[in-house]
């Protein structure tokens, strides 16, 4: 048996320091970053948006859920006027970047583009080497310094956490890199051009589970430098690597909280019948 | 699998709420621990106010039993633990209870005390009540260790002290129906002295039960309602 | 057994076999286009055996007749009782030979036919020499004198030594006559041209000073002596050139006296075992692939011919492939899709089925007198009334073609355009790319195999193409190549030779039709392998493009 007067007790933790119950993440603590204010959007005459109304908060991880066709994609694509390259696609209301409407006659689109960067669902890296995929947007911003180019490119794939992987191997073409590892260099594109935020829309849903929990990975250890906004199938997937979640349906949001609220107790019916699998 | 990764994860974070989790769990075994020496040494010392202050501290064991609670809903929610993760979060969960339970039987023994305290004191003192305290102490401070270290051994040991705790708290009950039946007067202090030895007791028995989520946890056998033989049996098979 | 049958009908076996018999017969085609076009053009190099015939000639004569056998066929003996001969009357048909006798010069024929029942007798004399020569085609004959300056100075045995010997120093003089005359001859006339024609500008202009004049007229005389100079020297090598001549006894036993200067080569067949036809046969060949024509074009090279087919095809390609991807890639990617785009992409497809005589019809007059007229008579005043761009030429019968494959080349970069990932494109938006900078460095890299496939397919229908060129500047003998030492070196203006018209001209329009019948086969190989080279290159180009931009798959 052991010695009952041992003082020196192992189990003792300094109890003030756990954080108490039910101290969860609000948004009117947070730094919004941007804001959608009463935004519909058009494709010809299917109207896709009803007036969504949503701050997203800086350095923080945003996952929008819902059903296939509930319009999250649609949204996300907004963020940094995608939609401008379909046909008949058409926005009301105002989406704000710092205050800013990006929606507004004068503004750059590709400049804005570089300021919220995407990242898709298919790894889609150009048929180039390994390097100039992540030079590529460091070229479109008019770096032309070879040192310059060298350092960001490392420091850009260490971020994404491929600089190991890839470092001997910068000139081969990005196609021989596996899955997982292409979407974490095309990540590692979309974040050497430091945009404020990074829209990611499904970026693990191509891929198996471990290449899957990588990037999940890789997601919360970038919301330090950047605001994320993720669209994901997958409610666990949210679940895992988000700060803040909302769900979606037939283009309505439909609920918008803390991911922890959201997935232990959704205040809305639909909410609860969607992440507990009742939907529909 | 003789050995668990608890740490391993590719996601760091789930290891960091794994690792924030036990050690909760930790601190809250070390209070209930602490809490269970305060009240015998109440008791025994007739230090009314100690009694007072463990009694009145149940609330903070309560307090973290809600705290990790609420750690493990998140992490059922968030991460769908499966394996020896989901065992994890099923053993802590049981054995938080199990830990308040304690807890509220130190409480109990606290309040006792400062009864006690009024009373006369046997000439003889609460010798046999310490000495109940002290087995009742190693026994979850080896359930606790098994925890920590992920022992599934230490089961068999507090299994075995258990029926030693049983005959002590047998003694104790016929010394006090004994010395009821000699002095009507003692009635009340003696029940009081029943009362700590029958919560040292439950708390052996509740050390018992956390050695036994340890075994599911380690081992995924559940050896609940087995007896020590058959434990130790199905240790060696695995 | 009709269950067995319909089954067999069921399993699908049947649409495989047709469909693979489809495959067999094609391949089949194919094999045997090329080997025929090979055997009947390579074996014309061959040197062939020469007899010596002892023939019964109609009149009853028996005449010696010196040929080498260039076919046998069967004919009946009725058509040629028909045709007058006497035929003895027991035989049913007669094999009838095709000998080359040569000594057109002399015989007046180059070719005849022999019937087997009249050769009375055939050997093969082993000292027979067969010269080829720069006129009158083959002589077959014994040779019996080689003379120096008119002096004999060898005979018999000696004779053929010397003669070998001899045709060595007069190709080394016929060399160096080319030479001066290609190079110097050929460079100061040109430049003599070019202050004839600078004058006559200054003239028009209105600013021939009498300072210009007298400066040309010094840049003249400097030219002229110059001429004088090379003429001097070329007389020289004329008259070494003609120094040697020698003497050979033909089939009638008439001997002819002629002088080296003609003699391309002349071998002893007779004598030649395999390894020397060999060498010889490679000697022909290597010279038939690098040397010009002679003799309307029924002996020599077709070199001229190859080179100005390459550089018409390859002048094509620059124009059309910029053309082209930049048309392809306004329609795709530019242009708003509807009626109108739709409708010139019809245009566009049908333009590839008009045939292209009509091309050739619509070059001679849109190009050679329109947009060449105009530019003559905006820039080459000079030169009137000789026209400079105004007539068929290079440069026309490019553009020509470049529109004749036009619609290949759009529609297959177009289609390169469409294949390209809608993901690839997204991801360079995504990355603040314009639309612009999108196309140059991630749409055009990724659809140059496409382009490359465009070009392939237009420079297999380019090559092969001889209607239109022959109203837009292919001749049948160009006195120089369309790429020379002279500045600009590239002469646009210039009219060419081109292998699939010199089939045309050698097949239809020789003057010795059995002479240019294997000459057909061996150019229509040579225009075969050609398009093949061209094609292997531009194809080994596309497959490395294909490598370096291979679109992730899946």
């Amino acid at each position: 048996m052991n010695d009952l007067n041992d003082t020196t007790r192992t189990h003792a933790v300094d109890l003030t320091r756990i954080r108490p119950r039910g101290a969860q993440r609000r948004l009117e603590d947070e730094d919004i970053v941007m804001e959608v204010e009463n935004l519909s959007l058009w494709y010809g005459e299917k109207r896709a948006l009803h007036g969504i109304t949503m701050k997203l908060p800086r350095h923080r991880v945003t996952a929008f859920i819902g059903p296939s066709g509930c319009g999250k994609s649609s949204l996300l694509r907004c963020l940094n006027r995608m939609n401008d390259l379909v046909d008949g696609a058409r926005i009301e209301g105002r989406i704000l970047l710092d205050g800013h409407d990006i929606y507004a006659r004068d503004v750059d689109v590709p400049r804005l583009r570089q300021t919220v960067g995407m990242v898709f669902q298919k790894p889609n890296p150009f048929p180039k080497t390994i390097y100039e995929n992540v030079a590529y947007g460091l070229r479109l911003k008019g770096i032309r310094k070879r040192r310059e180019l060298d350092e960001r490119v490392e420091w850009a794939l260490r971020a994404a956490a491929l600089w190991e992987e890839v470092r001997d191997r910068l000139q081969e073409p990005a196609g021989s890199l596996s899955g997982g590892q292409q979407q974490r260099l095309v990540i590692a594109r979309a974040i050497a051009i430091e945009p404020q935020v990074l829209l990611l829309d499904e970026p693990a849903s191509a891929l198996d589970p471990i290449s899957t929990l990588k990037i999940e990975e890789l997601i919360y250890n970038l919301k330090a430098d950047y605001s994320i906004v993720i669209v994901t199938h997958n409610m666990q997937q949210a679940a895992r690597v988000s700060d803040y979640t909302a769900f979606m349906y037939m283009g309505d949001l439909v609920e918008y909280g803390d991911t922890d609220t959201i997935f232990t107790r959704p205040s809305q019916r639909r909410t609860e019948d969607y992440i507990t699998g009742r939907y529909g | 699998m003789d050995k668990l990764n608890l740490d391993s994860h590719i996601s760091q974070q789930f290891n960091e709420e794994l690792e924030e989790i036990r050690n909760h769990v930790m601190a809250m075994g070390g209070l209930v621990e602490q809490q269970t020496a305060d009240a015998v040494r109440a008791v025994v010392e007739g230090d009314s106010a100690l009694g007072r202050r463990v009694a009145e501290d149940d609330h903070k064991v309560n307090e973290l039993e809600l705290v990790i609670d609420e750690e493990c809903n998140r992490i059922l929610a968030r991460r769908q633990p499966a394996a020896s993760d989901l065992r994890l979060i099923f053993a802590i969960i049981k054995t938080i209870t199990d830990l308040e339970r304690i807890g509220d039987e130190a409480e109990k023994i606290g309040w006792l005390a400062t009864r006690l305290a009024e009373a006369e004191r046997p000439a003889g003192g609460y010798g046999q009540l310490e000495n109940l305290g002290n087995r009742v102490r190693g026994q979850l401070r080896t359930a606790l260790d098994a925890f920590v270290r992920m022992d599934p051994t230490a089961a068999v040991e507090v299994a075995r002290e258990d029926s030693k705790v049983d005959r002590e708290y047998e003694a104790i009950l016929r010394q006090g129906i004994t010395f009821m039946m000699e002095d009507p007067r003692t009635i009340r202090r003696i029940l009081d002295v029943i009362w700590c030895a029958r919560a040292l007791e439950r708390i052996g028995d509740h050390s018992k039960n956390i050695c036994e989520y340890v075994v599911y946890l380690v081992s995924g056998k559940d050896v609940r309602h087995a007896s020590t033989d058959e434990i130790e049996r199905e240790l060696r098979s695995s | 057994m009709a269950k067995a049958g319909s089954s067999w009908w069921q399993s699908g076996s049947p649409w495989i076999w047709l469909t693979a018999g489809a495959v067999t017969l094609s391949m089949l085609a194919v094999f045997g286009l090329v080997v025929l076009i090979a055997v009947r053009g390579l074996a014309h190099f061959w040197p062939a055996d020469v007899f010596a015939f002892r023939y019964a000639e109609a009149e009853g004569r028996v005449d010696t007749v010196i040929a080498s056998v260039r076919g046998t066929e069967t004919v009946t003996a009725a058509r040629l009782r028909e045709a007058g001969l006497e035929i003895a009357a027991d035989l049913e048909s007669v094999d009838r030979h095709l000998v080359k006798t040569g000594n057109r010069d002399r015989l007046g024929h180059d070719f005849r036919f022999l019937l087997e029942p009249r050769i009375v007798e055939r050997e093969q004399p082993a000292d027979v020499v067969v010269v080829e020569r720069t006129e009158w085609g083959d002589q077959l004959g014994f040779l019996r004198e080689v003379k120096e300056s008119g002096a004999t100075v060898a005979t018999g045995d000696e004779a053929w030594p010397a003669l070998l010997a001899r045709i060595e120093r007069v190709a080394d003089l016929r060399s160096h006559i080319r030479e001066l005359e290609r190079g110097r001859v050929a460079a100061i006339n040109y430049a003599l041209e070019q202050l004839r024609l600078e004058q006559r500008r200054y003239d028009l202009d209105g600013e021939l000073t009498d300072a210009r004049r007298a400066d040309i007229e010094r840049r003249r005389t400097a030219l002229e002596a110059d001429y004088a100079g090379v003429q001097a020297a070329l007389e020289a090598l004329y008259s070494d050139i003609g120094r040697d001549s020698y003497v050979v006894e033909i089939q009638d036993g008439s001997t002819v006296e002629l002088p080296l200067a003609t003699v391309v080569r002349a071998h002893r067949p007779n004598l030649m075992g395999p390894i020397d036809k060999l060498a010889f046969w490679f000697a022909r060949l290597w010279e038939f692939v690098s040397d010009e024509p002679r003799e309307a074009n029924t002996e020599g090279g077709v070199f001229p011919a190859i080179f100005g087919t390459v550089v018409m095809v390859l002048l094509m390609s620059v124009f059309v492939t910029p053309f082209g991807v930049i048309a392809a890639v306004y329609l795709r990617e530019y242009a708003k899709q509807g009626l109108l785009t739709r409708t010139i992409r019809i245009a566009v497809n049908n333009l590839a089925g008009v045939p292209s005589i009509v091309y050739g019809v619509f070059g001679l007059g849109f190009f050679v007198y329109f947009l060449g007229g105009s530019l003559d008579a905006l820039f080459y005043p000079e030169a009137a009334p000789s026209p400079v761009f105004g007539t068929p030429g290079l440069l026309w019968s490019s553009l020509t073609l470049a529109l004749l494959t036009l619609p290949v080349v759009i529609v297959a970069t177009e289609e390169g355009l469409a294949r390209i990932p809608r993901s690839i494109l997204e991801g360079s938006y995504a990355l603040g790319a314009t639309r612009a900078e999108t196309l140059w460095r991630t749409v055009l890299p990724m659809a140059s195999p496409a382009m490359m496939t465009g070009l392939i397919l237009a420079v297999a229908r380019a090559a092969g193409e001889v209607a239109p060129l022959m109203l837009v500047g292919v001749v049948k003998l160009a006195p120089s190549l369309p790429i020379d030492g002279n500045p600009p070196f590239l002469h646009l203006d210039r009219k060419f030779m081109h292998l699939g018209f010199h089939i045309y001209d050698v097949g239809f329009q020789s003057p010795n039709v059995e002479a240019a019948r294997p000459l057909v086969y061996a150019t229509a190989l040579l225009l075969v392998l050609t398009i093949l080279v061209l094609n292997l290159a531009a194809v080994h180009i596309r497959k490395r493009l294909r490598e370096k931009y291979r679109a992730l798959e899946g």
